[in-house]
C-alpha cells in the first residue's frame, strides 16, 4: 500500500494510508499516515463502533489538509484495550513448541503454493 | 537520570506508561516467525524520503479515491469467514473496482491480519467506505468516486511498482479523484 501512495503522490494525488502497522508503513516512507495501535485488522476503527470509525477517518482527513510535509505520522489517541497485553500475543514465537513449529511450516509450504498456483492462474 | 537509579526513583509522582505499551515491531516479530520456521526473510519496502503533493482544494470540493487491499468474495474460493485461516486462494492478483453504491462483500482472510486478537466481522473496521459516504452526505468532502480500487498483496515489489501503482493511478484519474485514501488490512 505504502508503494502505491508514492505513487499517487508523485502523479500529483495528495493520500493518507489508515493503518496499524507503524513500523512497515514508516518503513517505506509515506506521504501521510494515521495510525491506530490496533491489531492488524482495524485499519479505519474498532469494529461495530461507528464514533470509533468517524473519528479515524476524521484523522485522515485533517491530516490531508494539514501535512506541512512528507512522512507525517499521526497516531490516533484511541486504544484496543487499556493494558497492552493483546500486543504480546500477534505470532508469538515463544509460546511455539518443536511440534508446533514443524506443523506450521508445512501449512505455509501449503499456503505458498496455494498462493504461486492462484498467481501463476491469473 | 543519573547512572544506575530507577525511573521510580528519579520520579516521584509521575506514573509512566509501561514500557511494553509501543507500537508492535511487526518487521522484527515476522522475521523471528519465519525464521524459526525455517523460512528466508521477507525485504519490506523502504525508503528515506517520500514524495508529497499538497492539497489544493478544500476537500469539500474534493472527490476521494478509496483503495483497500481488501478482496472481494470468490464462492470457489474456500473460507472467507472471519475465523477463516490464512486463504491464499482468496488471493487476487490484478487491481479490481467495484462500484461504491451498494455495500460489498469484502473480506481478509487472504492477509496476515492478527487473528490472536481480532475477528473482522464488521467491514467497516477494515473498510471506511460507509463513513466516507457519510462524509461526504455531511458536505466534509466532495465526493467518494464511483468506485473504490482494490490493491492486491503481491510479495513483488517489482509487480506492485511496474504494474499495480500505475493501474491503480490510472483508475483514479478515470475516475476524477482529487485525492486517495489507502487502507491496508
Amino acid at each position: 500500500m505504502g508503494l502505491a501512495a508514492r505513487h499517487l503522490e508523485a502523479s500529483g494525488i495528495p493520500t493518507v494510508i489508515m493503518g496499524c502497522a507503524k513500523d512497515i508503513v514508516e518503513h517505506c516512507g509515506v506521504p501521510r499516515f494515521v495510525w491506530s495501535d490496533f491489531p492488524l485488522g482495524n485499519s479505519a476503527g474498532r469494529p461495530f463502533d461507528v464514533e470509533s470509525q468517524t473519528r479515524t477517518l476524521e484523522l485522515a482527513l485533517r491530516l490531508l489538509e494539514t501535512a506541512a510535509a512528507p512522512r507525517t505520522t499521526v497516531a490516533s489517541p484511541l486504544r484496543w484495550t487499556a493494558d497492552a497485553a493483546w500486543k504480546h500475543k500477534y505470532l508469538d514465537v515463544g509460546k511455539l513448541s518443536p511440534e508446533d513449529i514443524a506443523e506450521r511450516r508445512k501449512e505455509f509450504e501449503v499456503v505458498k503454493a496455494v498462493a504461486k498456483a492462484k498467481r501463476e492462474g491469473t | 537520570m543519573s547512572a544506575g537509579s530507577t525511573p521510580e526513583a528519579a520520579t516521584p509522582g509521575i506514573q509512566f506508561a509501561p514500557e511494553d505499551d509501543v507500537a508492535i515491531r511487526y518487521m522484527d516479530r515476522t522475521r523471528e516467525y519465519y525464521e524459526a520456521l525455517g523460512f528466508s526473510p521477507y525485504r519490506w519496502a523502504h525508503f528515506t524520503d517520500a514524495p508529497f503533493t499538497p492539497l489544493r482544494i478544500p476537500l469539500a470540493k474534493a472527490r476521494v479515491a478509496l483503495i483497500t487491499t481488501a478482496a472481494p468474495f470468490q464462492p470457489e474460493a474456500g473460507d472467507q469467514g472471519p475465523r477463516a485461516p490464512y486463504n491464499a486462494a482468496a488471493k487476487f492478483y490484478q487491481v479490481y473496482s467495484a462500484p461504491v453504491d451498494s455495500k460489498p462483500d469484502l473480506r481478509i482472510s487472504h492477509v496476515g491480519y492478527d487473528r490472536a486478537n481480532t475477528v473482522p466481522e464488521d467491514l467497516d473496521a477494515y473498510v471506511p467506505l460507509a463513513r466516507l459516504q457519510e462524509a461526504a452526505a455531511a458536505g466534509r468532502i466532495g465526493g467518494v468516486g464511483p468506485r473504490f480500487h482494490g490493491a492486491p498483496t503481491n510479495r513483488s515489489h517489482r509487480v506492485t511498482v511496474e504494474t499495480d501503482a500505475p493501474e491503480l493511478l490510472r483508475r483514479c484519474r478515470e475516475d476524477g479523484a482529487d485525492v486517495a485514501v489507502l487502507v491496508p488490512s
